[in-house]
């Protein structure tokens, strides 16, 4: 395997440049002096088969267009908000980040700046540090973090592992996603003020796009208020900066614990003197276990890809859930892996595949995939197995696709979800009451419609035939039978 | 006049107070007993008193009990009540209460809190940040995770109980010592705190400070915690070897520690102030309005059980505790 040129666009991590170095062709982009950087990147062009990129410096249009020969960017953080991924799909560039290895880093830090926010221990630290303890009794109130009610901006890893810590403590959590989510314990805002509105701390945990640059906007710090608490570890693009440091300045927002900001590493100046504030240097999964596990997702990644083999973690892809890993389940799984679309399942038991993401139920597998195949067989307990809640949690850019039995959806629900925006869209191949469709799904713009078609080729119908005819001649000569059913 | 201790109708119930009660405290109580210093009891009083009332932590002395010949109850208004000479209520059969369970939700909040600022640095880092070492000094250095670490929490009373609620949601594998194994917990029981340590990354101080207790975190058990371990006292200072302490963070032995209470508060190693590995704090665990109203509330319903024949609310167990 001729070694993979790979840029690496900052120094970020020891042992990742180093592992780099090791196992593939490295080039620095720091080895040439930051005038000359168009010529150094030119001179090593046909080499840099890959970048690698972080949170601060990653593949963005401009870079992208000085690389011809690029051919994955694998991001060593899982926000890839720098990422120029349009272009990256535009080029056929591959995309992966790192997911799950630091959720809990994260989220442990997000609890933790909300109780050093909210009861002021670095302010005590300071105080104490500065010899300004002289006598016992001299307190400053601070409110009490358990039973707080906590808001959550972005239900996904890291919003689900804040949520999780939060209950401990007998905090009510309430969150705004783009969609709902199947937990009923945790209360939906589909407005972002309201959800300010109604709590006393506000976490800010959903990934930095287009609709999420500056959601904790003006209103939003209003709405949170003078007894109110910001946390940020998302991106500092998360919030409008200026107006957050004067909320804070004017004593209009409560308190703030942030690990990220707009120009880092300059956090606003005048923030620097302020007592109502937490500030860290965006150390959010900066720990030695998960920073070695963010880079050996980067290398298993990088080899992967040298290697032609199914990537680990890749961004760009759709996520596929499958309902039952069967036959024909995991047909599907190994053709949509090769479009990197991160593949979920759900089915009676969990099996051992290391790349598949196993759910413990359709609503959940539902809510963590962007499309939605039923492959199980139809029997008592898979009759409607795609209901209403599932539908819901499939959501409003969700899309259903039926290659198993009619009954195995609730087909009426299904029909009015698609009529109303509830779901995406769907693929059908297979109805209830077939050859009757529904005919107010004949007006949809978002259905694509097929007469039980599935495996209506001439080759395979010629082989099920075979196999059909080879039962019955082996039951008439008394010889096993080639495909019972148990 | 009179010299029942009984309340009339017009003659609020006697209390002796150590020192002043706060002003919220004072406030909330006015009008419904009568309040006199113990320092200014005159003899009628200090003959009469039945009840002595001990703001914050103010040490009540065998002399203090002895002025006191028909005293029958001693109110603390904190957790801790080593300040107050249990063998000599002890034998004079005085009941001792404390704050109950007012102050154990502050409290374990804060020692989250503090295990989370030690293992993460966050007040190091903030501080990094504030003194502009971000933009001139680059990345701040790797800290180590919280979720998944092994958690020993030493007394698994009101507070550690709820520690170790909070720690196991951050997914830590949370054991704990204590004079008895509690079967209705979910934790691992270690029986020797040497073995607790040794088998923990964080050890958290959650129990009363007794003549047992009393520097158990010694050099052995510090030794054991070892050079990545991290300690966390929100119980009280003298739970600790303080020197030793400060000797082991200086030379390695020990990783880190969060501190909420010293040895002679207000007083604190000046040796640790040039720690990143070390969070202090100002003995504020449990400074809260929603404490502050807590123990209040349990101090109320403490006197008025007494005054009128009831059960106490939150009794200290006087013969468990300062075994001889």
């Amino acid at each position: 395997m001729e070694s993979l040129g790979v840029l690496l666009l900052h120094p970020m991590n020891a042992y990742l440049e180093q592992e780099l170095d090791r196992r593939f062709r490295l080039i620095r982009l720091w080895d040439s002096p930051p005038d000359a950087r168009a010529d150094f990147l030119r001179s090593n062009a046909a080499a840099i088969r890959a970048v690698v990129g972080n949170a601060g410096y990653n593949a963005d249009s401009a870079l992208i267009d000085a690389l011809p020969a690029l051919e994955i960017v694998a991001s060593f953080s899982v926000g890839i908000d720098r990422v120029d991924l349009a272009k990256c799909r535009e080029r056929g560039i591959r995309v992966t980040n790192t997911p799950d290895v630091l959720t809990d880093d994260v989220a442990d830090l997000a609890v933790g700046l909300a109780i050093a926010a909210l009861r002021k221990i670095p302010q005590a630290d300071r105080y104490v540090r500065a010899g300004l303890w002289k006598a016992k009794g001299d307190y400053t109130l601070t409110t009490r973090f358990s039973g707080k009610r906590v808001a959550i901006l972005g239900l996904g890893r890291i919003g689900l592992a804040v949520a999780k810590r939060a209950e401990a403590f007998d905090c009510s959590i309430s969150y705004h996603s783009r969609s709902q989510k199947p937990f009923p314990n945790y209360r939906f805002f589909t407005n972002v003020v309201d959800l300010a509105a109604n709590c006393d701390v506000l976490i800010v945990a959903c990934s930095l796009n287009a609709e999420t640059h500056h959601i904790v906007s003006r209103e939003v710090i209003h709405a949170l208020g003078p007894e109110g608490v910001l946390i940020n570890i998302g991106r500092g693009a998360h919030v409008d900066e200026p107006e957050l440091v004067s909320a804070l300045f004017e004593k209009r927002l409560g308190a703030a614990g942030l690990d990220v900001f707009e120009h880092e590493p300059f956090p606003p100046e005048q923030l620097i003197g302020l007592d109502n504030v937490v500030l860290v240097p965006h150390v959010g999964s900066d720990t030695e276990e998960t920073c070695k596990a963010m880079a050996d997702l980067v290398l298993q990644n990088l080899e992967a890809h040298a290697l032609n083999k199914p990537l680990l973690t890749p961004f760009s892809g759709k996520r596929v859930g499958i309902i039952g890993l069967g036959r024909i389940g995991l047909a599907i799984a190994t053709r949509v892996e090769a479009f990197d679309c991160p593949v979920n399942y759900y089915q009676r038991t969990k099996k051992e595949y290391p790349n598949y993401t196993y759910y413990p139920s359709v609503v959940e597998l539902a809510a963590n995939s962007d499309v939605l195949v039923v492959a199980c067989p139809l029997n008592e307990q898979t009759r409607h197995i795609v209901n209403r809640e599932v539908i819901d949690a499939l959501g409003p850019k969700g899309v259903l696709i039926n290659i198993g039995r009619g009954p195995h959806v609730d087909e009426p629900e299904l029909v009015s979800a698609l009529v109303e925006g509830r779901l995406g869209g769907a693929g059908l191949d297979v109805f209830e009451d077939e050859p009757n469709v529904p005919e107010a799904l004949f007006t949809l713009d978002n259905v694509v419609l097929v007469p039980h078609v599935g495996s209506g080729t001439h080759e395979t119908r010629q082989a099920m035939a075979d196999l059909v005819l080879g039962n019955l001649e082996a039951h008439v000569l008394k010889k096993p039978l080639l495909t019972p059913v148990v | 006049m009179e010299t029942t201790a009984s309340s009339t109708a017009d003659e609020s119930p006697l209390v002796l107070l150590v020192q002043p009660l706060f002003p919220e405290f004072a406030a909330a109580l006015a009008g419904r007993y009568r309040f006199v210093l113990a320092a200014d009891a005159d003899p009628a009083a200090a003959a009469e008193a039945r009840v002595l009332l001990v703001p914050g932590l103010a040490p009540v002395t065998a002399q203090h009990l002895a002025r006191l010949p028909a005293l029958e109850l001693v109110v603390g208004t904190s957790a801790g009540v080593d300040h107050v000479d249990l063998d000599t209520c002890r034998n004079r059969g005085l009941s001792v209460t404390n704050a109950g369970p007012a102050f154990a939700v502050d409290s374990a909040d804060y020692a989250v809190g503090l295990v989370v600022a030690v293992l993460r640095r966050v007040a190091a880092a903030d501080a990094y940040v504030r003194r502009g070492r971000w933009a001139a000094d680059g990345d701040y250095p790797l800290a180590t995770k919280v979720s998944g670490k092994r958690v020993g929490i030493v007394g698994l009373g009101n507070i550690g109980s709820r520690v170790a609620r909070r720690l196991a949601a951050f997914g830590c594998a949370v054991s704990y010592h204590s004079r008895s194994p509690k079967p209705s917990s979910p934790y691992t029981f270690v029986p020797a705190l040497l073995d607790l340590a040794a088998g923990s990354d964080v050890l958290v101080l959650s129990c009363a400070l007794t003549d047992e207790t009393k520097h158990m975190v010694n050099r052995e058990v510090m030794e054991a915690l070892g050079k990545d371990g991290v300690l966390v006292n929100v119980g009280r200072g003298g739970l600790v070897d303080e020197p030793e302490l400060v000797r082991c963070l200086r030379d390695g032995v020990l990783g880190g520690a969060g501190l909420d209470v010293y040895a002679n508060e207000p007083a604190v190693p000046p040796e640790l102030f040039g720690m990143d590995n070390v969070v202090l704090s100002d003995h504020r665990a449990v400074v809260t309005p929603e404490s502050m109203r807590g123990v209040l509330e349990v101090i109320t319903a403490n006197l008025d059980a007494f005054f009128s024949g009831r059960p106490l609310v939150s009794p200290v167990q006087l013969c468990t505790l300062n075994k001889r």
